[in-house]
């Protein structure tokens, strides 16, 4: 080689690197594809088991494939019969009798039918790792009475169960009764009622899943396919909603105005409804001082929720009012227990003057110092990495420290974090809330007797273990009672009885999550066009399937 | 390679002036000491670095000379004290690399036969297996914290130190000076100590400053993977919250950039310094500098002496 | 073919440390896989499906050797065992894909930036001391300092996400199946040109340093000046006579480069989510996927050993002195 060409040679090589650059190309969207952004992962398995609780099977099993009796609606508050037509209570609530709708074929063509409904909960029973929403606690058996009429019998009458046999997958007898395991079997060609059960391509980086030919509602879905390109984060997925790659994502966006709309604001849209958990500050209430309600409401009052909102969550939710309720829930809002609450408003004088009057006193150097002498220090826990608990956990922390407490964030793992909430390990500590159609589960998790496990014992909600007689009764009676005035009533009990106790602090209700690009298709939800929740995510009791039988291909988009 | 430190005298004099003398040693040494006054006086006028200061996100301004962090939080604040924990581990877990190094690559130069044997292929093994994916695997089982990131750069760094120091040691065994210490009965501790080791100086300070450029690079590394305490400040999780708060989804280069060309200037300020060592702890460099420095003075090319193979193990 | 055969015992004994180390490594530290799927639910799940659950991972009570003995057969079998995160897929299922990805990118960073940077460093042996002999180095140096992952994410912010000059991840477009089209393989050739590139900067200034200094000592040694001598062009002289003999060191540290360059592209490819097996390393370690974790550092650590034995054998070929050492 002589130098000359040596020379060459470098100029070919920076010639080609460059060329690279110049070369880009679009990504071309099919017509009637939605590209739909969930679940970070860096590939895609293979895994459509819509039972498995193992983990998280693919979005679409739960969001298209596989359908449930019933669809809970959280913007409208209403249940919708899917796979039901009806269902009805017998014997004095001990029965739960449902009809199944007629003329819905299974994706392979064959029809659905009653016995498909008791297979599946069979399956539940037979291997308790799928019970997901632990029916059989409650149910005693499942017969079939006819083709179009399943029976569930329960050991005890309990009315909010039918809330979750309602929202259980169904899936067919005559594929599943051959799974040898059904926990790790990974159903790779799944045959399903929903919308789309296809499945069209499947690599590690994209898979599309087309529409069903034997969808029992006629004319739907209006679109063909759904296209799910792997985004291992979320920022990745941001990008890709930016950028036009995707048309539908429900990802936190930082500043969402102007990283995401201010690019196309004719097309790219977004809608946050507050109807999602609560995010709450849990005080651990067998532990002094937190055991004292006067105490829980004085932290309340010295958290500045407006600045909280700022600074964490780009305000896109509101505050929280005294009952913790979100927006999902606004039928059963009690606006007289709600105006009670003066303790979720921001008032130092006020929330000083009560630990004052509780008889936590100020020492001499400004510090508050328990009833022995010792002063207040505490840790504030939050999971690391999750940016907005960590902003939320900071303003707290402001504010307890003007009221003399020497407060701290503490950020540990997930696991860490989750192993000391359950175990009741915290003073206080940032949290979520465990909710279900009505307050009834949300409540249960907070305030019932029976929900509370001794120290040191894991405990899957009431972290801060608490529980009141009042709410007990209130929601024993719940339980009980399948009268909707009758509910209304006991909800607004427990409100009351919350509003009173405080027993963990409301900060805000968790926004439900979605953008989605309007330049390609119709029809998706928004704050103008309510008809459901427009976050992908809202797919475990079938919210989703609403939009998806909704979405059309815009006249005209190219 | 010949004991040039044995032959010229000992002391920090001779580094002083080596450092004057080489002028990529004096910029390295100078941003050095830079960052070492930033590392332990900069914290006590930066101020609490996890305090919130203000809306996330500020672009840099008079109030916030570098802005503030998805969290709200002052990223000058946060450099100046990362600077601390991230040289600190540095330093420390270079130290630590050498030492064991040292021990390891020595006893088995010294001792050779099956010790020999035995340690090279220890070795010898730890630097074929992949470091950094090793040093993910541990540091995942581990609590999280400075202390584990030191532990495991130590764990996967140290097996280089120890292969160049054994070949040293190995060369130098053969030397009349060993031989004649070995023959007068001195203990093998006094002989690796007084004899052996004084004359490895320059390359152990090589080593020294090799080790830390890895062991800042790689520790930045796995906190940037949050494999760190990302509840404390340093360089690292620095870039971790960076990346965790979508700095480049908002546009919020400066999350990231201040810290990046930090690390930057500290890596290339020791490779400098490193450099300019090797001039001088390489008698043939020297040699070989001050033949072309006598040819240039009489206007004429320089041509090469002897050789120099650099030892690439 | 003594000297390969040696070689090889050494990397079966390599990977025989590996896979122990892989062994011991979880047992010393307590903690168990179903707490870490827990942490995947959000508590979402009753404790009793998650009772059944831990049931289903069937932890081993056996002794520890037993259990040792277990591990080593599977793993010459290569069953690694089941993803937690992708549970219920087989950890070399979920492993398959992403290596040739991981393996692609490091072996294409390291060949460039080895043939860039070597041939950098020739150029500025010749012209020593010229412009190139005394800004590359110093600024290279500069460029080698700065993590890999933090240049990935200037070029991703820079010349991705700002001018949109490249795509801002992945292997390859969406919308294009894996075929051996020249449309594919220019859109993967695009794709990989921001990881590639950052990593190639990062690590080229070794490699042009190493060659320069070998070259200055080689063109000094008898033979070359025998060859200016016997007057030969002086480019001939470098390129056949001294460039030919600096490479040798280059070469042989390589292999090492590859398993350093692994290490650094699994950064990148965070940076990129591109679908090697960093992301998967580092999602397994966010997920607390331990069998997929181990399964991944197994499997780099024997890609790696095994491109070093490739390495020998090239410095096999290069070198004919070795094989008489060796033997």
């Amino acid at each position: 080689m002589r130098p000359c060409s040596f020379r060459a040679g470098l100029v070919i090589l920076a010639a080609s690197i460059a060329l690279c650059g110049c070369t880009s190309r679009r990504v071309s969207l099919p017509r009637d594809v939605v590209v739909v952004s969930v679940e970070q992962q860096a590939s895609w398995v293979r895994n459509f088991n819509p039972l498995t609780t193992a983990t998280a099977p693919r979005w679409p099993t739960l969001a298209g494939i596989y359908e449930p009796l019933f669809v809970f609606n959280g913007i409208t508050g209403k249940t919708i019969p899917w796979l039901a037509t009806g269902s009805e209570w017998r014997e004095g609530g001990r029965v739960l009798r449902l009809s199944t709708r007629s003329g819905v074929k299974w994706s392979d063509g064959r029809d659905f039918t009653a016995s498909d409904v008791a297979f599946t909960f069979g399956l539940l029973k037979k291997f308790p790792a799928l019970d997901r929403r632990a029916v059989w606690s409650f149910l005693d058996r499942v017969d079939v009475v006819s083709d179009s009429v399943v029976d569930f019998r329960f050991q005890r009458v309990f009315i909010p169960g039918a809330d979750e046999v309602g929202a259980q997958q169904i899936v067919p007898q005559h594929t599943w009764k051959d799974v040898k395991d059904p926990i790790t079997f990974a159903n790779e060609n799944p045959v399903a009622t929903g919308p789309f059960t296809e499945i069209r391509t499947f690599q590690n980086q994209v898979y599309e899943v087309g529409r069903n030919p034997n969808y029992w509602q006629k004319g739907k879905p209006m679109i063909a396919a759904l296209r799910f390109p792997a985004y291992p984060s979320n920022d990745r997925a941001n990008m890709a909603m930016v950028f036009d790659e995707a048309d539908w994502a429900g990802n936190f966006v930082p500043a969402i105005d102007r990283v995401y709309v201010s690019r196309a604001p004719k097309n790219h849209g977004y809608w946050f409804p507050p109807v999602g958990s609560m995010v709450f500050l849990y005080a651990n209430t067998k532990r002094a001082p937190f055991d004292d309600p006067r105490v829980r409401k004085a932290l309340s009052m010295a958290i500045d929720r407006d600045l909280l909102l700022d600074v964490a969550l780009f305000h896109y939710s509101r505050a929280a009012d005294a009952t913790g309720l979100s927006d999902s829930y606004s039928p059963w809002r009690d606006s007289t227990a709600i105006a009670e609450g003066y303790w979720v408003k921001h008032d130092l004088v006020r929330a000083s003057a009560m630990l004052d009057s509780a008889g936590f006193r100020k020492g001499p150097d400004g510090k508050r110092l328990l009833k022995n002498g010792t002063p207040w220090k505490y840790d504030v826990f939050v999971v690391s990495g999750w940016s907005d608990w960590v902003r939320a956990a900071q303003v707290i922390v402001r504010g307890l420290r003007e009221l003399g407490i020497d407060a701290n964030v503490r950020t540990y793992d997930f696991s860490a974090w989750f192993q000391r909430v359950q175990e009741g390990d915290f003073d206080l500590s940032l949290g979520w809330s465990f909710d279900g159609p009505t307050p009834y589960t949300f409540y249960r998790w907070l305030m019932s007797s029976s929900t509370v496990k001794p120290k040191g014992q894991a405990s899957m909600g009431n972290w801060q273990r608490y529980g009141s007689d009042a709410a007990d009764g209130a929601l024993t009676a719940f339980e009980r009672s399948s009268d909707p005035a009758e509910q209304k009533r006991l909800v607004s009990q427990m409100q009351h009885v919350f509003v009173a106790q405080a027993p963990a602090i409301p900060l805000y209700p968790g926004p439900s999550w979605a953008e989605y690009n309007m330049g390609r298709f119709d029809g998706f939800p928004s704050a103008k066009d309510p008809y459901a929740d427009a976050s992908p995510n809202k797919y475990d009791r079938g919210e989703v399937l609403l939009v998806l039988t909704n979405l059309r291909p815009k006249a005209g988009a190219r | 390679m010949s004991s040039a430190a044995s032959g010229s005298g000992h002391g920090l004099g001779i580094w002083v002036e080596a450092i004057r003398n080489d002028r990529r040693a004096t910029v390295g040494a100078i941003i050095l000491v830079l960052f070492a006054l930033v590392a332990a006086f900069g914290p006590l006028l930066a101020g609490d670095p996890q305090a919130l200061v203000g809306m996330p996100l500020q672009a840099p301004s008079w109030h916030h000379l570098l802005g503030t962090t998805g969290q709200g939080q002052d990223v000058l604040a946060q450099l100046i004290v990362g600077t601390r924990v991230s040289l600190l581990v540095g330093f420390s877990v270079g130290l630590a690399v050498v030492f064991i190094g040292a021990l390891v690559g020595v006893t088995a130069g010294f001792y050779g036969g099956r010790i020999d044997g035995l340690l090279s292929l220890l070795f010898n093994v730890f630097l074929v297996i992949p470091g950094l994916p090793l040093a993910i695997v541990i540091a995942a089982y581990l609590p999280s914290g400075p202390l584990t990131v030191a532990l495991v750069l130590i764990v996967t760094g140290w097996a280089w130190n120890a292969r160049v120091l054994r070949a040293q040691t190995l060369s130098l065994r053969q030397r009349d000076f060993v031989a004649a210490a070995i023959v007068t009965g001195e203990s093998d501790i006094r002989i690796i100590w007084s004899e052996i080791l004084p004359t490895m100086t320059s390359l152990l300070l090589s080593q020294l400053i090799g080790s830390t450029l890895y062991a800042i690079g790689a520790q930045v590394g796995l906190e940037f993977l949050g494999l760190g305490d990302v509840s404390a400040v340093t360089w690292g999780t620095n870039l971790y919250w960076a990346q965790n708060d979508s700095a480049l989804l908002t546009g919020a280069w400066w999350t990231f950039a201040p810290t990046g060309i930090c690390v930057a200037l500290v890596g290339f300020a020791l490779s400098m310094l490193n450099s300019g060592f090797d001039e001088i702890s390489n008698p043939r460099l020297q040699l070989e500098r001050a033949w072309r420095a006598h040819l240039e003075r009489l206007g004429q090319r320089a041509t090469r002496s002897t050789p120099v193979v650099r030892n690439h193990g | 073919m003594r000297f390969l055969l040696r070689r090889l015992g050494f990397y079966l004994v390599a990977a025989w440390v590996a896979l122990t180390l892989n062994f011991f490594l979880p047992r010393l530290i307590p903690g168990d896989p179903a707490t870490a799927l827990f942490a995947r639910f959000r508590g979402k799940l009753a404790p009793e499906a998650m009772q059944a659950l831990r049931e289903t991972f069937g932890l081993s009570n056996a002794p520890l050797w037993k259990q040792y003995l277990t591990y080593l057969s599977h793993a010459l079998r290569g069953d690694f065992g089941i993803s937690v995160a992708y549970f219920p897929s087989p950890v070399v299922k979920v492993i398959g894909s992403g290596l040739v990805w991981t393996v692609f990118l490091a072996g294409s960073a390291v060949l460039i930036s080895f043939v860039l940077g070597t041939l950098l460093g020739i150029a500025a042996a010749w012209w020593r001391r010229g412009w190139a002999d005394s800004v590359l180095p110093p600024l290279l140096v500069f460029i080698g300092s700065l993590p890999y992952f933090w240049l990935a994410m200037v070029a991703l912010y820079i010349l991705g996400f700002t001018l949109r000059w490249f795509p801002l991840g992945h292997a390859y477009a969406d919308d294009l199946t894996p075929a051996w089209t020249w449309e594919f393989i220019a859109d993967v050739v695009h794709h990989a040109a921001l990881p590639v590139g950052s990593v190639v900067i990062a690590t080229m200034g070794g490699w042009l340093l190493s060659m320069r200094n070998t070259m200055i000592t080689v063109m000094g040694s008898d033979f070359v000046n025998l060859a200016r001598a016997k007057g030969l062009a002086p480019d001939r002289v470098v390129l056949r006579y001294a460039a030919r003999n600096a490479l040798l060191p280059s070469v042989t540290s390589l292999g090492m480069a590859l398993g350093f360059v692994l290490g650094g592209s699994l950064l990148t490819e965070v940076v990129f989510s591109y679908p090697g097996q960093g992301y998967l390393l580092v999602q397994a370690v966010r997920t607390q996927d331990y069998p997929l974790m181990q399964g991944i550092f197994l499997v780099i650590t024997l890609a790696v050993l095994g491109a070093n034995w490739l390495v020998d054998v090239v410095v096999l070929w290069l070198d004919p002195r070795i094989r008489d050492s060796a033997s």
